[in-house]
C-alpha cells in the first residue's frame, strides 16, 4: 500500500501537473496521412483572454473525431472556429491556421457563406425554424440553389431525412411545423437540415446533451451511419458516448489539446495523466 | 460536538411560526392588488359613464315635418344644370314659405325671424340637394323633414327628459314647438350628419367626417413613413451596428426623444417643415411628418425589443445553415419579430390618433368645413376638432364635443384590440 | 504511469468501492495461500486432521470469489470505469478466478494428503513435493506482494519464477517415473503423488497469470501468450 499516494499528495502532483500544461506538448497521435481538416498552431482569444493555446491536430476524412474535456476547456471554442462561427461574437480573434482540404479558411477571399456550406453545423439545443419539417430541410438548398426544380428540391428534402433516419416518422406531415416534433426527432431534423446541403464536414457541439437516453442512441446510431460519408467533429460532455461514437478522441485542458488518439487507446490507457484522471473522474 | 442550531424540529416551529405572518403578507397584497385595479376600473367607468350621458344625444337630432313647395320662381332657378342658377338660387326661401304656410297667423319682422329661426340655416342647401337628386320635383309639392335649428333641438331633446331648457328661446317659440310636437310634426331621428359632414359653425350641420378623413390622411402617411424606417433603424442597430459608443450613445438618445414632450415635435416641425421646406400649413403631410418624427422613437424601442427576444438559437441555425445576414434577418429574425413590432406600431399609431399638440403647432387647429380628399388638402384631426368643439359657446356643441370623444375613444379600441389580436394571430411558439 | 492510485475520484464511494475489491482480493489471496501451505503440510506430516480441513475450507474460497465478482459488476455497471479503474476492476475479475483455481488445486491436493496418509506407506518423493511446494508458494507470496504494491518489477521476477518451477516439475516427473520403475509396487501411491505435482505445476501458472495481470493493470499492455 505504500506506494499509493495519500490524498494531498496525489493533489499536489496533478497541480503540478497542471503547471507543466502550461508549455504542454499535445501528447498521441494528432496527425493523420490524408487529413480533411488540418489546424496548426491556432490560437483563439476573446478580446485579451486567451481560450485556445496553440492547438494543432488533424482531421482525417470520414472519420470522427470526439472532443472531451470539463466545461470551459475550449472545445466548443475550437469547434465553432472550424466553420467560422465564432466570427458573430465580435469580441473573439482567432490566429493560427485551419486549412480545410489545404485551403485556409481564414484566407481573406474565402467567403464564409460558402466555408458554411461546406462545414455543416448542429448546435447543442435542438433549433429547428419556426416553419414546417419540408421548410427546414428545403431552407439550406434553396439559399444555396442547390435544387433547379421542385422535384429535384422534393428529392434532396426526401433524401436528407432518409439520412437522417426521420424519413418513415414525419413523412405524412412534412408540411406540419418542426417545433412541434419531440426533442429527439428536432434533433435529427436539425441533422438532416445540416445535410441536405450535402457539406464535406459536420461539427456537432454537445448534440444529444438535451435529450433522453433513446434519442440520444438513435443520434448516436446516426452519427455512426453518417461516418460513412461524412467528416464529423462532435464535442461531447458524455464521455461513454465519445467512447460509443468516435474513431479518436482528442482531450482539451484549460483550451490546451493535451492528448489525442484512438478512442479505444483513450478509454482503455490514456497516455497523459491529466486525460486518465478526467476520464476516470478524479480531481485533475 | 457542539448543539447543532437547527435540528429538525425546532426547525419545523420556526417555520410554523413564520407562517402565519408570510401568508398575512401575501393576502393583504392580493387585496392591494385588487383595490388598484378597482380604483382604475371605476376611474374608467366614471369617464366612460359621463361621456356616454353627455354625448350619447349627439347621434339624435331633432327634424320637423314641413310641407314644401319647390317653386321656381321663389327660388329664381328655372334649369337645375346651369351652375350659375344654382349658385343664386333664394334656396333658404323654401323653408321660409313652409314655415309660413305652417305657422299663418305669424305676422312682423320680428315674428317672422323667429319662425324662420326654428329650421338650421342649412335646410334650404338640404332641400337643394334633395332637389338635384331628383329634377322631377322641380315646381311640386312634398313633405319632407327638415333639419331644426340647434337651439331648438337643445330644447326639443331637454323638454322630452322633463327638463326644458329654454334660455335662448322665446315663448313664440317654446309654443310653436309644442304645437309642432302635438301633431306630430317635430321628432328625434338619427343624426347622419355627425358621420357625413365636415365642421360647421352650426352645431346641427357640424360633423366630424372632415376631422376623420384628416386624422385617416394623417396616420397613413405617419405610418407609411414610420413603420420602414422604424423597423430598418431597429434591425440594424440590433443585427449590423458594430457595438461601441456610438450605438450607445444612438441608443441612449431615442430612449430620450421617446421621453420628449409631443408638442417639442410640433415645434420641430413648425420649424423645419413649414418655415424651412415650406411644406404648406394645415395639411396631412406636415401633420404626418411631425407624428412620425413622434412615433419613431417608439417603434424603434418596440421594435429592437422584438428582435431581441427572438432566440439566439434560431439566428445561429441560419448562420450554421450558411445564410448570409441579410437572409437570416429576412427569413427568420424579421418574421419572428413582426407580431411584436406591429404591435409597437399600432399602440405608436393608436398614440399618434390621439395626439394634438403638435398639431396645433403647425396649423392643423384651423376651422375646416370642406372634407380632405387627400394629403394635401388644409385638414384638421380628431383630437384638435375635440378641442375645437370643446372650445365654441354654442351648448349643442358639448354633447357633441363627447360624441367625438367617444368616436375617438371608439377607433382607440379597435386599434389596440387589433393590436392583441394581431400578436395572437401571427405569434408562434418557437 | 508506474504508480497507481485508485483514489482522488470526485465521487469518494468510488474510491471506496475500489479499495474494497483490492482489499477483499488480497484477504481471498491470503486465505488460498493458507490452503496452500497447508495441504502441502498435509502430505508430509500425514496429517488427515489437516488434509480435511483444507477441503473444508475451500467453500470459503469459492464463496470469496462470489462476493467479489458481484461486487466487480456492480462498479461496472454503476461507476463506468475507465482506464485505470476499468483495468483493475477487469483484472480483479479474472484474478479471483485464477485464485479460486489455485484453492480448487490445494483441495485436490488435500485429497490426495488423505489418500495418502490412509495407505501410510514409503515417504518416497514426499522430497519432491515439499521442494516443489516450497516453490510455488513462494511464487504465490510473490505475486501477491506484487499486487498489493502494483510493483511491475517484482511482477516480471515472478513470472521468470515460473520457469524455474516448470523446471523442477519436470525434473520431479522423472525422479517419480524412476520410482514407479524401480517398485511397481509404489504405482498407485507415487500417481497420487504426480498428480499433487501436477497440481502444484498448475498453481504456478495461475500465479504467473496473475503477474500478468498487474503488468496489464500497471503498463496497459497485454503480456499474455508472448515469447
Amino acid at each position: 500500500m505504500n506506494a499509493i499516494d495519500p490524498v494531498m499528495g496525489a493533489k499536489a502532483e496533478v497541480k503540478q501537473n497542471l503547471e507543466v500544461a502550461d508549455n504542454q506538448v499535445t501528447v498521441g497521435s494528432c496527425f493523420t496521412d490524408a487529413p480533411k481538416m488540418t489546424m496548426r498552431n491556432v490560437n483563439v482569444f476573446y478580446d485579451d483572454k486567451q481560450a485556445i493555446h496553440n492547438v494543432s491536430v488533424d482531421i482525417a476524412k470520414n472519420e470522427v473525431i470526439a472532443m472531451i474535456g470539463p466545461s470551459g476547456c475550449g472545445k466548443s471554442t475550437f469547434l465553432r472556429s472550424l466553420n467560422r462561427m465564432n466570427d458573430t461574437v465580435e469580441s473573439c480573434r482567432v490566429e493560427g491556421e485551419i486549412c480545410m482540404d489545404g485551403e485556409n479558411l481564414y484566407a481573406p477571399k474565402l467567403d464564409v457563406v460558402e466555408l458554411r456550406a461546406r462545414v455543416g453545423m448542429v448546435f447543442q439545443k435542438p433549433n429547428p425554424f419556426p416553419k414546417s419539417i419540408y421548410d427546414n430541410v428545403a431552407y439550406g438548398p434553396k439559399i444555396h440553389g442547390l435544387a433547379d426544380t421542385r422535384v429535384d428540391l422534393d428529392e434532396i428534402v426526401e433524401d436528407s431525412l432518409r439520412k437522417a433516419s426521420l424519413w418513415e416518422e414525419v413523412k405524412e406531415r412534412l408540411h406540419q411545423s418542426g417545433t412541434g416534433l419531440s426533442g429527439g426527432q428536432q434533433q435529427r431534423l436539425c441533422i438532416a437540415r445540416a445535410i441536405a446541403v450535402s457539406p464535406e464536414v459536420i461539427l456537432m457541439d454537445e448534440p444529444c446533451s438535451a435529450l433522453d437516453p433513446i434519442a440520444t442512441a438513435k443520434i448516436e446510431e446516426l452519427i455512426e451511419e453518417l461516418s460513412q460519408n461524412f467528416t464529423i467533429a462532435i464535442v461531447t460532455h458524455s464521455m461513454q458516448q465519445a467512447a460509443r461514437v468516435s474513431h479518436r478522441t482528442a482531450y482539451f485542458h484549460l483550451g490546451r489539446l493535451i492528448e489525442v488518439n484512438p478512442t479505444e487507446q483513450v478509454f482503455t490507457m490514456p497516455e497523459h495523466e491529466l486525460t486518465e484522471a478526467y476520464i476516470t473522474g478524479r480531481f485533475g | 460536538m457542539t448543539k447543532p442550531v437547527n435540528t429538525p424540529v425546532n426547525n419545523l416551529e420556526k417555520i410554523r411560526k413564520s407562517l402565519g405572518r408570510r401568508n398575512r403578507s401575501e393576502h393583504l397584497f392580493r387585496w392591494y392588488g385588487r383595490l388598484a385595479i378597482l380604483i382604475g376600473l371605476a376611474a374608467v367607468t366614471v369617464l366612460f359613464t359621463d361621456i356616454v350621458s353627455k354625448g350619447h344625444g349627439a347621434f339624435r337630432i331633432s327634424y320637423m315635418q314641413l310641407e314644401v313647395e319647390y317653386d321656381q320662381d321663389l327660388i329664381g332657378v328655372d334649369n337645375l344644370t346651369d351652375p350659375e342658377q344654382l349658385i343664386l338660387g333664394n334656396w333658404q326661401a323654401v323653408p321660409k314659405q313652409a314655415l309660413r304656410q305652417q305657422f299663418p297667423d305669424v305676422s312682423g319682422r320680428s315674428d317672422k325671424r323667429k319662425l324662420y329661426g326654428l329650421v338650421s340655416n342649412g335646410s334650404g342647401f338640404d332641400l337643394k340637394d334633395r332637389l338635384l337628386a331628383n329634377p322631377l320635383l322641380l315646381g311640386t309639392r312634398e313633405t319632407v323633414w327638415i333639419l331644426a335649428d340647434d337651439d331648438i333641438d337643445t330644447y326639443y331633446k331637454s323638454w322630452l327628459d322633463g327638463e326644458p331648457y329654454a334660455a335662448r328661446l322665446s315663448d313664440k317659440q317654446v309654443q310653436w314647438i309644442s304645437e309642432l310636437h302635438d301633431q306630430g310634426k317635430i321628432r328625434l331621428q338619427f343624426n347622419s350628419n355627425l358621420f357625413t359632414r365636415g365642421d360647421s359653425r352650426e352645431p346641427e350641420q357640424a360633423g366630424i367626417r372632415g376631422a376623420v378623413m384628416g386624422s385617416l390622411f394623417t396616420l397613413l402617411l405617419t405610418l407609411m413613413l414610420s413603420f420602414p424606417i422604424g423597423v430598418a433603424a431597429a434591425i440594424y442597430l440590433e443585427e449590423f451596428a458594430p457595438k461601441n459608443g456610438w450605438t450607445d450613445f444612438i441608443e441612449v438618445n431615442i430612449n430620450n426623444l421617446a421621453a420628449v414632450p409631443s408638442i417639442i415635435f410640433g415645434l420641430l416641425g413648425l420649424a423645419i417643415f413649414i418655415n424651412f421646406f415650406h411644406v404648406p400649413r394645415s395639411v396631412p403631410i406636415v401633420g404626418g411628418l411631425v407624428l412620425t418624427l413622434m412615433t419613431l422613437p417608439t417603434i424603434i424601442i418596440t421594435s429592437r425589443a422584438a428582435i431581441k427576444s427572438v432566440p439566439p438559437s434560431i439566428r445561429e441555425a441560419a448562420l450554421g445553415m450558411g445564410a448570409s445576414k441579410y437572409q437570416m434577418v429576412l427569413h427568420h429574425v424579421l418574421p419572428l419579430a413582426l407580431p411584436g413590432m406591429l404591435t409597437g406600431a399600432i399602440i405608436g399609431m393608436a398614440q399618434a390618433l390621439g395626439e394634438s399638440a403638435p398639431l396645433l403647432m403647425i396649423g392643423m387647429v384651423a376651422f375646416i368645413v370642406d372634407i380632405p380628399g387627400g394629403f394635401s388638402d388644409p385638414a384638421t384631426v380628431l383630437p384638435v376638432q375635440i378641442f375645437l368643439w370643446a372650445d365654441s359657446p354654442e351648448r349643442a356643441f358639448i354633447e357633441k364635443t363627447s360624441a367625438a370623444i367617444m368616436v375617438l375613444l371608439s377607433f382607440l379600441i379597435v386599434m389596440n384590440t387589433s393590436a392583441v389580436w394581431l400578436r395572437k394571430r401571427l405569434e408562434r411558439r418557437w | 504511469m508506474d504508480k497507481m492510485t485508485f483514489e482522488n475520484h470526485y465521487m469518494k464511494q468510488f474510491d471506496e468501492e475500489l479499495e474494497e475489491i483490492r482489499t477483499r482480493l488480497m484477504e481471498m489471496g491470503g486465505k488460498v495461500e493458507q490452503q496452500l501451505q497447508n495441504a502441502i503440510r498435509a502430505i508430509g506430516e500425514a496429517d488427515s486432521k489437516l488434509a480435511e480441513e483444507v477441503i473444508k475450507e475451500e467453500q470459503l474460497v469459492d464463496n470469496m470469489e462470489v462476493d467479489i465478482d458481484e461486487a466487480c459488476i456492480l462498479i461496472i455497471a454503476r461507476r463506468q470505469p475507465a482506464a485505470s479503474d476499468l483495468r483493475l476492476v477487469m483484472m480483479v475479475t479474472k484474478a479471483v478466478n485464477d485464485l479460486e483455481r489455485i484453492g480448487d488445486e490445494a483441495k485436490k491436493i488435500a485429497n490426495h494428503a488423505l489418500i495418502l496418509a490412509d495407505e501410510s506407506g514409503s515417504s518416497k518423493g514426499y522430497t519432491e513435493v515439499r521442494h516443489l511446494g516450497q516453490s510455488v508458494i513462494s511464487m504465490l507470496s510473490n505475486a501477491l506482494d506484487a499486487f498489493a504494491r502494483f510493483d511491475v518489477d517484482a511482477a516480471m521476477r515472478t513470472i521468470e519464477e515460473d520457469k524455474q518451477i516448470d523446471q523442477e516439475y519436470k525434473t520431479a516427473l522423472r525422479e517419480l517415473a524412476t520410482y514407479m520403475m524401480e517398485d511397481p509396487r509404489s504405482i498407485s501411491r507415487v500417481i497420487n503423488i504426480l498428480w499433487v505435482v501436477r497440481s502444484l505445476e498448475r498453481i504456478g501458472d495461475h500465479a504467473k497469470n496473475l503477474c500478468e495481470q498487474i503488468v496489464f493493470v500497471v503498463k496497459g499492455k497485454d503480456i499474455r501468450h508472448q515469447k
